[in-house]
């Protein structure tokens, strides 16, 4: 029985891998002649190792083919590639945040997902190749125009020595709810004279992304939302809204000090591999770096609390590669190729990179059954939506993490810092 | 006879003179024209096309749209153009004002006998060569909780700042920076404008009982009038330009707290996407630091007139 399962699992997972997005191709699709083409991406040192790995494999394939590498910080990749996509010196393939996609597709600088490459007859059938909604940021008019190769839950970490010096069970004692969050805060906060060495919990504040990507999924917690499903409508001061900022003061309160801390957006999760702060959100892509850190394997990672854990709700966060349209029709299809060829192994993207990619059957592979707190990952992808899109989206961020700011380093009145957000939000949308 | 041949001579030698003034000027525009070339380049066109921008429309991907004055209208009445501009005022007038009277007290420090001289002044001089992404990243471990400053603080009893992580605290925190990085570069200046006093006057100063402020006031600070009105309009020029400091250090927060004209024009250029609106920021912020300019030359000239 035990020898039936291990082969039925072993062919699901075979099955999953070929189900894979790119694990199929036409060739005839890509180009022949002496084609080079440009990729940008942005610094992470497992996700540019594996990148490195890949671009010598898909020369061999492909001799006619060159690959330039040019890496990026993550903190100005996006402004890079958007002027040199207006200068037109961009790149053949580019990596960006997911929320980046909605704004080239209405600048019309992306190149459509080949189909031919794919091998796919239609675009449902790339569709169905991800989670529901897996490419949700990136399909507009009923075209796919990126591929994720990280489509990244945000789920709650925590450091099981500091729980068990505060006499906490990380497994049993592992906050639901966020008034969870708040109760845990004073057992778990230590402060020494007037420095707070050790928060019990903290929301980042080294980014306005990282600090809207916190709050969306709290204001949908409350059953409202920030923009309107085509962007052009926000709703940043809804009653949602301020009951999710109102609730992050208190939470933030609760936590620690907020105005003590060592990230940066090169490092967003300092703190809690050095020990600061004893439970974290952040996505899975964190795990080999808090293995490697002191924390080593000493951390348990639970569903992102809620409001009302019968009705979760959490985000999706992640990056993806998108084609220029402005490059010749030779390099559009090889770069689509190497796009195929580089998410063609999403087990091996999970094992290397700790990226996950949205596609159905991801969760059937060894690597993934392997991977601290997968099944938790996957729950709160299931229940998750993209980080907000629009055309305005930084300017939006901004007008959020602002309010945000003003709230919690300042003490101003949750509403009316939002009715602010708002009234800066609809000045934009209105352009 | 002999007059029309003086004459002649006459006429041959100015053609002379002239040929080789003009030979000579030739020279000198031929030296001067890859300085001349690169500055209207990089410098001149950018700054022609910046303000032709400044009236349109432009997202950097579709071809710019004229909008005429929309954009310079629209900013008087933005509150967050306002207040980044409100910020750079501020950070104009507290990092530059201490700048003066300790770039001259260094400089005076410095033009005397002093033991390790040398070593001293290039140890002052540090903040100024090295580059301001490395020192905002450094600062930003000194500004820290458990950072460098705070654990000094601590020493004298004073409770630990969140530098960098509080609305009140982070832009003094910028503009200290600003102050240890342009102080000794100023000092370099006025070192060189009081090297350039003859010793003379000090010794006929002295001869006539003059004491050491009695010199200061009398010789030092009216001689070095050329070198201070440069010092005073540099220092606000390069006040209004900061950008690399905050951008590193703060991004602009905490909710916009350091968020100086500059930065705030690159955002809008590259983070959001409006080259025309960055443009009209850039037009205001030149003519912003032209007015100041402008002014400082005549009030500390008045007195000349």
């Amino acid at each position: 029985m035990a020898l039936f399962q291990r082969i039925a699992a072993s062919l699901l997972a075979i099955l999953a891998m070929l189900y894979s997005p790119g694990a199929v191709a036409d060739t005839s699709a890509v180009p022949t002649e002496k084609t080079t083409i440009e990729i940008w991406w942005h610094e992470y040192g497992p996700f540019t190792a594996y990148v490195k790995e890949l671009i010598p494999a898909y020369e061999k394939l492909h001799p006619n083919v060159t690959i330039n590498p040019t890496i990026l910080s993550s903190a100005d990749i996006n402004q890079k590639i958007s002027v040199a996509l207006a200068t037109g010196t961009g790149p053949d393939i580019m990596d960006n945040d997911a929320s980046f996609y909605l704004l080239y597709y209405t600048k019309g600088v992306l190149e459509p997902l080949n189909l031919d490459v794919f091998g796919a007859k239609s675009y449902s059938d790339i569709i169905a190749k991800y989670t529901t909604g897996g490419l949700a940021a990136a399909t507009f008019a009923g075209k796919v125009y990126a591929l994720p190769y990280q489509g990244n839950s945000m789920s709650l970490f925590i450091n099981n020595k500091e729980f068990a010096a505060a006499g906490l069970d990380p497994k049993k004692d592992a906050p639901k709810t966020w008034n969870d969050v708040i109760a845990l805060g004073p057992k778990l906060k230590i402060v020494q004279g007037t420095r707070t060495v050790q928060k019990a919990f903290d929301f980042p504040y080294h980014s306005q992304r990282w600090e809207v990507q916190d709050f969306q999924p709290l204001t949908e917690q409350f059953g409202g939302k920030l923009l309107s499903d085509d962007g052009k409508t926000a709703y940043l001061n809804s009653p949602e809204a301020v009951k999710a900022l109102t609730l992050w003061r208190e939470v933030t309160k609760a936590g620690g000090d907020p105005r003590t801390t060592m990230n940066t957006p090169s490092n967003p999760n300092q703190d809690f591999v050095d020990g600061r702060v004893a439970m974290w959100i952040t996505g899975p892509w964190a795990t080999p770096q808090v293995q490697q850190s002191p924390v080593g394997n000493d951390f348990t990672v639970v569903s992102l609390p809620q409001v009302d854990p019968a009705k979760p709700h959490t985000l999706v966060y992640g990056w993806m590669w998108g084609v220029n349209n402005a490059k010749p029709a030779a390099e559009k299809a090889a770069a689509w190729d190497f796009v195929r060829f580089m998410l063609a192994k999403p087990d091996v993207w999970l094992g290397k990179v700790g990226f996950v990619q949205p596609v159905v059957g991801v969760d059937q592979s060894d690597v993934a059954k392997k991977f601290p707190y997968f099944d938790v990952h996957m729950k709160d992808v299931a229940t998750g939506s993209w980080y907000l899109s629009s055309e305005f989206t930084n300017e939006i961020t901004q007008a959020l993490g602002r309010a945000i700011e003003r709230v919690v380093y300042d003490g101003a009145d949750p509403k009316a810092s939002l009715d602010q957000a708002q009234a800066e939000a609809e000045k934009v949308l209105k352009k | 006879m002999s007059s029309a041949v003086h004459a002649e001579s006459h006429t041959v030698r100015r053609r002379l003179r002239v040929g080789l003034a003009a030979k000579q000027a030739m020279f000198g525009y031929a030296i001067l024209f890859p300085t001349i070339a690169i500055l209207c380049i990089f410098r001149f066109v950018p700054m022609i096309q910046a303000f032709i921008i400044s009236f349109s429309k432009y997202d950097l991907i579709h071809p710019p749209q004229f909008v005429g004055l929309a954009n310079f209208v629209d900013l008087v009445q933005d509150p967050l153009f306002l207040n980044s501009f409100w910020v750079s005022l501020i950070y104009v007038v507290f990092s530059v004002l201490p700048v003066w009277p300790l770039s001259l007290a260094l400089a005076i420090l410095f033009n005397r006998r002093l033991v390790f001289k040398n070593v001293l002044r290039s140890a002052v001089f540090m903040p100024v060569v090295m580059p301001a992404v490395v020192m905002a990243v450094v600062w930003t471990f000194i500004y820290q909780q458990d950072g460098a400053l705070n654990t000094i603080l601590g020493w004298v009893g004073i409770d630990p700042i969140p530098w960098l992580r509080s609305s009140a605290f982070a832009l003094p925190a910028v503009i200290l920076i600003g102050i240890w990085r342009a102080t000794p570069y100023y000092m370099v200046i006025f070192l060189a404008g009081l090297q350039a006093i003859p010793a003379e006057y000090y010794e006929a100063a002295e001869i006539d009982g003059a004491g050491h402020w009695s010199s200061f006031w009398n010789i030092t600070l009216p001689l070095l009038r050329p070198t201070t009105l440069l010092v005073m309009v540099m220092t606000v020029i390069v006040a209004m330009k900061v950008f690399a400091v905050p951008m590193i250090m703060t991004g602009g927060g905490p909710a916009d707290s350091t968020r100086v004209l500059p930065l705030f024009i690159y955002q809008t250029a590259f983070e959001f996407f409006d080259m025309g609106r960055a443009s009209a920021m850039s037009v205001f912020l030149f003519v912003a630091v032209m007015l100041f300019s402008v002014a400082q030359i005549r009030i500390f000239t008045r007195g000349e007139e």
